[in-house]
């Protein structure tokens, strides 16, 4: 018996309007995701990585069909349980980093547990462990943009699974890293999906980078046209 | 929390702004209720002690012509303000409408008859005599500047007395001018005189009476104690004879009582000004703030954060700016004016010293300020520019994170 899926995506539709033209950026994706995946999604640029990555992480809503994240139903959720969602269950990474920048390399780690509740001294200490692990405790008092663009990209994916989500996503997480840098942030996601479990959908449109993944799905103008295990 | 102080600290000048925008209208505000209250404080005084005392018992309501009905003082009366703790001064008088004449000249004035040995206490005249000295003994007389320059009179000179009172019918007599006082106000110095209550009661020919009793309550220190004015004078009406009245300050001297009750407001009123424009940096500020961040609360909100800790965060920065500012600004304004009083009161210029004056007033105002009026202000302000940090703060909380995520600054 297969294991119950982290995440379904059946028959995704999504199309972008701009004054009276309408433009289709998903035409009907169908995905299921097991717990402790490690996907790539593969395209070139415009192929609807982004948008679908959106879609799954409940960040933008389709224009049809419907994403089940552990059994639950995207859209019938307010935006407000979304993010609620999204805080339990999703962690991200985003293509910029983006990490908060008057917060402190511990402090951006343990937001997602500050959200959450978690009292100071256990998010702290749960911030520094996964810090430790990824390489960059070292950097933990210091503010984010001292750090170079390898090293913000570890912190950031250190704070997509600090709070042990269901799934991690992550949008072209390597797009500003040099070859190197892209190779050792993949590595170290993959360490973590090995270690700790997580699930882990990243897209990308370094092809280099395909090798290291166990599933890879390919993209092509809105459309899922393989899905390759390995 | 931590995020909202630490973005105190990312635009500073933007943070001052914020600062500095609660800072001014509550250091204004709190000067304003000091000015405000040394104002109004001035007039009653002047008011109170010049003309109507805090209140007055009388013998019914205006005659014909304003003069007053003359009524005899029971003893049960006189008693009982002798033992009213609450009474702190009380003398009698008795005011008659008269002519003035001195030579060919001749003025309409108020005669009133005072007791010269009580009202020394309490009435500012005996201390505005220019010329001359204050009363002491029968058919001896006070005048002021103006009427003694009216009907050309010096001290020494006499002049003769024409009282016309619808009880007591007309009544002559002669007083001579011992003293001429500087009057606060030029009507007053050119219609009140002052003669013993002796004198003023062979005017009407009747031994005994008087007009009023005018009574000063003990603690009432401003129009901002006229409720133990009212209890007090709640508690005499309980005892009056029939045909006696009792009427405060507010009844005597309406007009000064509005004055005092709308001059408050009124500065207030126009301290909003400040707030509205406090309010309005506010509001940019925040609105920039949001705009530049655009980008980081999208990334907030795509990690989980509610609407509801988005607008936490935005309006604890708010908070704490102008919590601080709308403080420091509050007791900057405590101290000013404490200081002010400190130095003897506020001496004021020109127009506006003359203003005072045509109230009786001195021209110097002494400042006062509750600790409640400095936290009212202070709070007030903070409030006003957490209100206006709301529609940002709501911006923020509104925006959808793909949207804000691709926004650049």
């Amino acid at each position: 018996m297969s294991p119950e899926p982290v995440l379904v995506a059946e028959n995704l539709v999504k199309n972008y309007r701009t004054d009276s033209v309408e433009t289709p950026a998903l035409r009907g994706v169908d995905l299921e995701m097991a717990k402790g995946e490690f996907t790539a999604v593969a395209g070139p640029s415009g192929s609807g990585k982004s948008t679908l990555l959106h879609l799954l992480g409940g960040l933008d809503r389709p224009t049809s069909g419907e994403v089940f994240l552990e059994g639950k139903a995207l859209s019938k959720l307010s935006p407000e349980e979304l993010a609620k969602l999204r805080l339990s269950r999703i962690g991200f990474v985003f293509q910029a980093y983006n990490l908060i920048p008057v917060l402190t390399v511990l402090e951006n780690v343990a937001f997602v547990l500050e959200l959450r509740g978690v009292p100071r001294e256990e998010r702290e200490r749960k911030a520094r462990e996964i810090l430790a692990e990824l390489g960059v405790e070292k950097y933990a008092r210091q503010l984010p943009h001292r750090l170079s663009g390898g090293e913000q990209q570890r912190v950031a994916v250190a704070r997509a699974v600090v709070g042990a989500p269901a799934i991690v996503l992550a949008d072209e997480p390597t797009a500003n890293l040099d070859g190197e840098n892209s190779r050792a942030l993949i590595d170290l996601m993959r360490r973590l999906n090995g270690s700790r479990g997580t699930t882990f959908l990243f897209a990308t449109h370094d092809s280099r980078l395909l090798d290291r993944v166990k599933r890879l799905l390919t993209l092509e103008d809105g459309r899922i046209t393989a899905d390759r295990r390995q | 929390m931590r995020y909202a102080l630490r973005n105190l600290k990312r635009a500073r000048r933007r943070s001052l702004y914020t600062f500095l925008a609660a800072f001014y209208p509550a250091l204004i505000l709190v000067i304003m209720f000091g000015l405000a209250a040394g104002e109004v404080q001035g007039m009653f005084e002047s008011a109170t002690k010049l003309e109507t005392g805090h209140l007055q018992i009388r013998g019914g309501d205006e005659l014909a012509g304003g003069a007053l009905p003359l009524f005899e003082l029971p003893d049960e009366l006189v008693s009982r303000l002798e033992e009213d703790a609450a009474i702190q001064y009380w003398t009698v008088r008795l005011d008659l409408p008269a002519l003035a004449a001195a030579g060919s000249r001749s003025y309409g004035v108020l005669v009133q008859g005072v007791e010269p040995e009580k009202i020394a206490e309490i009435s500012p005249i005996p201390g505005l005599i220019s010329q001359g000295r204050y009363i002491t003994g029968p058919r001896e007389a006070v005048i002021g500047e103006e009427l003694a320059r009216l009907l050309d009179l010096e001290v020494g000179d006499s002049l003769v007395l024409l009282s016309v009172h619808p009880e007591a019918g007309m009544g002559a007599g002669v007083a001579k001018v011992v003293g001429i006082f500087r009057a606060p106000q030029a009507e007053m110095g050119r219609t009140v005189i002052q003669v013993p209550l002796t004198t003023a009661r062979r005017l009407v020919r009747q031994g005994d009476v008087v007009t009023s009793v005018v009574a000063f309550v003990r603690g009432v220190e401003g129009p901002w104690d006229a409720w133990k004015i009212e209890r007090t004078a709640a508690e005499l009406e309980k005892i009056l004879p029939e045909g006696l009245v009792v009427k405060d300050f507010e009844e005597l001297a309406p007009e000064v009582a509005l004055y005092i009750r709308i001059a408050r407001p009124v500065l207030t009123a126009f301290s909003a000004i400040f707030f509205v424009l406090g309010g309005l940096v506010v509001l940019n500020a925040f609105y920039l703030s949001v705009l530049e961040r655009t980008r980081e609360l999208g990334v907030i909100r795509a990690l989980g954060a509610s609407r509801r800790w988005i607008m936490r965060a935005i309006l604890g920065e708010a908070l704490v700016l102008s919590g601080c500012g709308a403080g420091l600004g509050g007791l900057l304004g405590a101290g000013l004016v404490v200081l002010v009083e400190g130095l003897g009161g506020l001496r004021m210029p020109g127009a506006y010293s003359e203003f005072l004056r045509a109230f009786g007033m001195e021209p110097i105002l002494h400042l006062r300020v509750t600790p409640w009026e400095v936290l009212g202000s202070a709070l007030a302000m903070a409030g006003v520019a957490v209100l206006s940090a709301w529609y940002p703060a709501r911006k923020a909380a509104r925006l959808d994170p793909v949207e804000a995520m691709r926004h650049v600054t």
